[in-house]
């Protein structure tokens, strides 16, 4: 029931947290910024109007955002939301879920390849590079996961007794993999400095240029996908963050939001405060979080 | 056994038959796809037997009365066969209509000769017990398939593919004979079970020098360098049965001498995980810089066959160290890679053959806006292109998961076993990511957007057997990656006659297919709401058509479309060390640009050391020994009077 519960709560407020990135960048800009509910009132905006396709488009561009939006929901259900056991869970379903986060991303770049715009050829170009080394990263974290806990599934890692946060035994060790998976986080989810979700010239974009030529419920979904992937790796990250040993469900529901809302406020910060990188330089920035992560494995390792 | 050896004659009568109807070719080519269809169906039928059997079921006779010749089915006999005889009647299906040229109708049938024969000895290659028996039929073997290579032989460029691939056929069954020479000598017997007993030096020895000779057969780099002009040398048809199922004999030579010989040292293990992640990442490397599609498949072909080393690495690993999940878990989901390898590339294949047939365009960048016009084409292909970047819910994602799960129990152990497991992971998770980019380019290149240049006639849909061969593979792709317990099962069911090292228990294997089938169903289930809820969205909006937003562009041409090169540059300009890339360009120099040309080439590296450090320095020192070639024939003569005289008096 908490189960159920929790990912009830977790599906409901997810459009709710980027609200709180772009009040952040508008008071950094001294501005008021628009209300929290933002994005809320972008999605019925958007269920509210038709589309416009392209006559070079198939059936492909039209299959992208339902799978990009059914993936990122396939993953939410194996999340351990402030450390609630979750829906499902196996050995093994990390894997899983981001293969099919994979998947998603397989079908954003083809639809984009389907306009037969070079914008979106672009941006899927710099998708299928940056996302190859970005999974490099994300498996390096797991195997170091892995090798704290011994168990195999998020489930294993983010509850029970033995879930890994920096309250753990091992939670200086923990630091390096939140930086890390914080930099993998801004990599999948478009953020600055990696790619900026604000802009719409193509010299800048990667995910906001392949999405160019949906409209409407389309887009609407492919927006929703995206909020719960943020959501995803945001939790991944708050769910490290996590101070003290687990205390009782709603207790750990309203301190695991905190914390969530802390992430959120430190992507906005970030965002107000660095400049967009050279696109020559982001592949620099994802090994930079890969080899955090892989120091960190090293620590963990006793060459016998 | 003997409901094998009726499948083998079925086949081998549906190579020979149509060789009587030529006159009437139609007919002729209807025979042959029906005589091989009904053996590889009875092959399944006797598997499926012979399987539920505890007893393993063998045959032998004497060969010139000194050479025993002896031929038996066990799990891992079958798990090797199970790909052939499913995916042979679905490429014979195929080539009924690829093949339909009529004025070749003599080549064709003895291509289809040819390819009845190639089927039946990789049949005795998988069921051979004896030295003989494994040397006649590997031979047999690498002959049918050169003669099946060279089918277009007016062409200069697959004359000398086919060149090629003799020599490297020619010299890896040299190694291998070499190896299994020092192991009758060590032993004294010709039969496979005798050979466990030789010295542990001699097992070392004899397992490198096959794996050389085997790994050149099955693509591992840096012995790969045929296949990447055999195959597009190749009709679409063989270029499938090549990469899908006989390379596997390599793996299948492989395995079979790493547990004949029965040596858990660990250097084996490790050297099969090196040389299967170097494969991996390699192979995709190079066919994200490949602009022919059929090349690009083959260097696709060396990289999951770098998969199923690393899962096979694992698996010796797993023996090594005593870690009897890891084993268990790594070979099955090598085995079970080759049979999911086996259907997805043989579809890719098949899709690029029904394009060059229909466009007669090779490279990429002249493609696009297929699907159109090639629908079927275009969905089987993009299924196929799901199924090999590993993503789940289809049946790539299967056998990768099993080798990942191999891998996440050697991170539990110390020291060197558990950086190699690290390395394999980190490995599989690059080389998957560089597939999905691999792939996405093929797709969205070839088959979405708008065409690049036209071609000479209009694109029409491939023929119907082609279109029922390629919609079959997908169906099974995705059949296994919903359903997948019968494949994992048939998987771990291959380990079962190969010794209590990779014993499985009903309990490793556990809920585990049932857990993947959860979660390909939950992901569909989401899918189908999504789409119920998207079709009610749109019920009354207005949606309308138009061109592609061009950003203030008033003359949009398809030209200015995103290229294969294009989309490729950084990734493989990424791995340039390990990957030369070569580009040739006229600069554009004035205000008012006339015409430019690029053009950019991804050369193999082994290729390029092959050439450097074997053929020059050969070349020269033969160079300075062609004196000896004079022409006199007297001196011929006396050149065997010599060496009788040195062979009498010494010998």
């Amino acid at each position: 029931m908490e189960s159920v519960l929790s990912l009830g709560l977790a599906l409901i407020l997810a459009p709710l947290f980027p609200g709180i990135i772009l009040k952040v960048k508008a008071r950094f800009a001294g501005k008021q910024g628009p209300p929290l509910l933002i994005k809320y009132f972008t999605l019925a905006k958007l269920l509210r109007k038709g589309s416009v396709y392209s006559t070079s488009t198939s059936f492909v561009f039209r299959l992208g955002p339902l799978v990009a939006c059914a993936s990122a929901l396939t993953v939410l259900p194996f999340f351990p939301f402030a450390g609630i056991a979750p829906l499902f869970a196996f050995p093994g379903d990390v894997v899983v879920l981001f293969y099919l986060l994979g998947l998603g991303r397989f079908f954003t770049i083809v639809a984009a390849l389907d306009t037969g715009s070079p914008f979106e050829g672009m941006g899927a170009a710099r998708e299928a590079f940056f996302a190859t080394l970005a999974e490099a990263a994300i498996f390096a974290v797991l195997i170091l996961f892995s090798r704290l806990n011994g168990s195999f599934s998020l489930a294993g890692y983010f509850s029970g007794p033995q879930s890994i946060s920096i309250a753990g035994p091992q939670g200086a060790l923990l630091l390096l993999v939140i930086v890390a998976l914080f930099m993998v986080l801004l990599t999948e989810n478009s953020r600055v400095p990696v790619d900026d979700p604000a802009t719409h010239l193509e010299l800048t974009m990667i995910h906001e240029v392949m999405i160019l030529d949906h409209s409407g419920p389309d887009l609407a979904l492919i927006e929703l996908g995206a909020f719960y992937k943020l959501f995803f790796y945001a939790a991944l990250v708050a769910s490290l963050l996590k101070p003290v040993a687990p205390m009782g469900p709603v207790a750990d529901t309203l301190l695991f939001y905190g914390l969530l809302t802390l992430v959120y406020v430190v992507i906005g910060i970030t965002e107000s405060i660095t400049a967009r990188l050279k696109m020559d330089l982001v592949p620099k920035y994802i090994l930079t979080s890969f080899a955090l992560a892989f120091f960190a494995i090293i620590l963990t390792l006793e060459i016998a | 056994m003997d409901i094998l050896l009726t499948a083998l004659c079925l086949i081998l009568a549906g190579g020979l038959l149509p060789l009587g109807l030529t006159r009437w070719f139609g007919c002729a080519r209807i025979v042959h796809v029906l005589l091989l269809t009904a053996g590889c169906l009875t092959g399944l039928y006797g598997l499926f037997l012979l399987g539920q059997q505890a007893a393993l079921p063998s045959v032998s006779w004497s060969w010139l009365q000194v050479f025993p010749l002896s031929l038996s089915l066990d799990s891992l006999a079958a798990a090797f066969l199970l790909p052939i005889f499913l995916v042979v009647p679905i490429i014979a299906l195929y080539g009924y209509h690829y093949l339909e040229k009529g004025g070749h109708a003599w080549r064709t049938v003895v291509h289809l000769f040819f390819f009845s024969l190639l089927i039946v000895a990789m049949v005795l290659v998988t069921l051979a017990d004896t030295l003989m028996a494994f040397a006649l039929a590997w031979e047999l073997m690498s002959l049918a398939s050169f003669f099946l290579v060279i089918f277009d032989y007016e062409h200069e460029e697959n004359q000398r593919a086919g060149i090629l691939y003799l020599l490297f056929t020619q010299a890896g069954a040299l190694l291998i004979f070499a190896a299994f020479g020092l192991l009758f000598q060590a032993t004294g017997s010709f039969a496979f079970a005798h050979w466990a007993q030789a010295p542990h030096s001699i097992k070392l020895a004899a397992f490198f020098l096959a794996l050389i000779g085997f790994g050149s057969k099955a693509g591992v780099f840096p012995l790969h360098i045929w296949l990447p002009h055999a195959h597009p040398a190749a009709p679409s048809h063989v270029s499938a049965l090549m990469s899908g199922v006989m390379i596997k004999m390599g793996i299948y030579g492989m395995l079979r001498l790493y547990f004949l010989l029965d040596d858990p040292a660990p250097v084996l293990a490790q050297t099969v995980l090196g040389l299967g992640m170097v494969s991996g990442v390699l192979g995709v490397v190079h066919a994200l810089g490949k602009h022919d599609i059929k090349r690009l498949l083959a260097y696709h072909s060396i990289e999951n066959i770098g998969i199923i080393l690393i899962g096979c690495g694992l698996g010796m690993l797993g023996i090594a160290s005593g870690n009897r999940t890891m084993a268990a878990f790594g070979f099955a989901g090598g085995m079970l890679h080759v049979l999911n390898h086996a259907l997805f590339k043989s579809l890719l294949f098949m899709g690029a053959g029904a394009i060059l047939q229909q466009t007669g365009m090779r490279h990429l960048d002249q493609l696009g806006g297929l699907i159109k016009t090639m629908p079927i084409t275009g969905r089987t292909f993009l299924a196929g292109s799901v199924a090999i970047s590993g993503l789940p819910p289809l049946n790539g994602f299967v056998s990768e998961f099993l080798i990942y799960y191999a891998a996440f129990q050697g991170l539990q152990s110390r020291g060197l076993d558990a950086l190699l497991a690290i390395a394999a992971i980190l490995a599989l998770a690059i080389i998957g990511g560089l597939a999905t980019g691999c792939f996405t380019k093929v797709v969205g290149i070839v088959f979405l957007g708008e065409p690049r240049r036209q071609p000479a006639t209009a694109v029409t849909e491939a023929g119907a057997a082609m279109r029922a061969a390629m919609l079959l593979l997908a169906l099974a792709c995705l059949l296994i990656g919903l359903w997948p317990e019968p494949c994992i099962r048939f998987a771990f069911h291959g380990l079962r006659d190969l010794g209590p090292l990779v014993a499985v228990t009903p309990e490793m294997i556990g809920a585990l297919p049932g857990h993947l089938a959860l979660a390909a169903w939950l992901f569909l289930g989401l899918l189908l709401v999504l789409t119920v809820l998207r079709h009610l969205g749109y019920r009354a909006k207005p949606v309308t058509q138009s061109t592609t937003w061009g950003c203030g562009f008033t003359r949009p041409t398809s030209r200015i479309q995103y290229t294969g090169t294009s989309y490729a540059q950084d990734m493989v300009a990424f791995h340039q060390p390990f990957v030369r890339v070569q580009t040739a360009a006229t600069p554009i120099t004035k205000i008012f640009p006339g015409p430019t040309a690029y053009a950019s080439h991804v050369e193999d590296l082994a290729e390029i050391g092959l050439q450097r450090l074997l053929v020059r320095p050969v070349l020269l020192v033969v160079d300075k020994l062609r004196w000896i070639q004079h022409g006199h024939i007297q001196l011929y003569i006396g050149y065997i009077v010599l060496t009788i005289a040195v062979l009498l008096l010494v010998v």
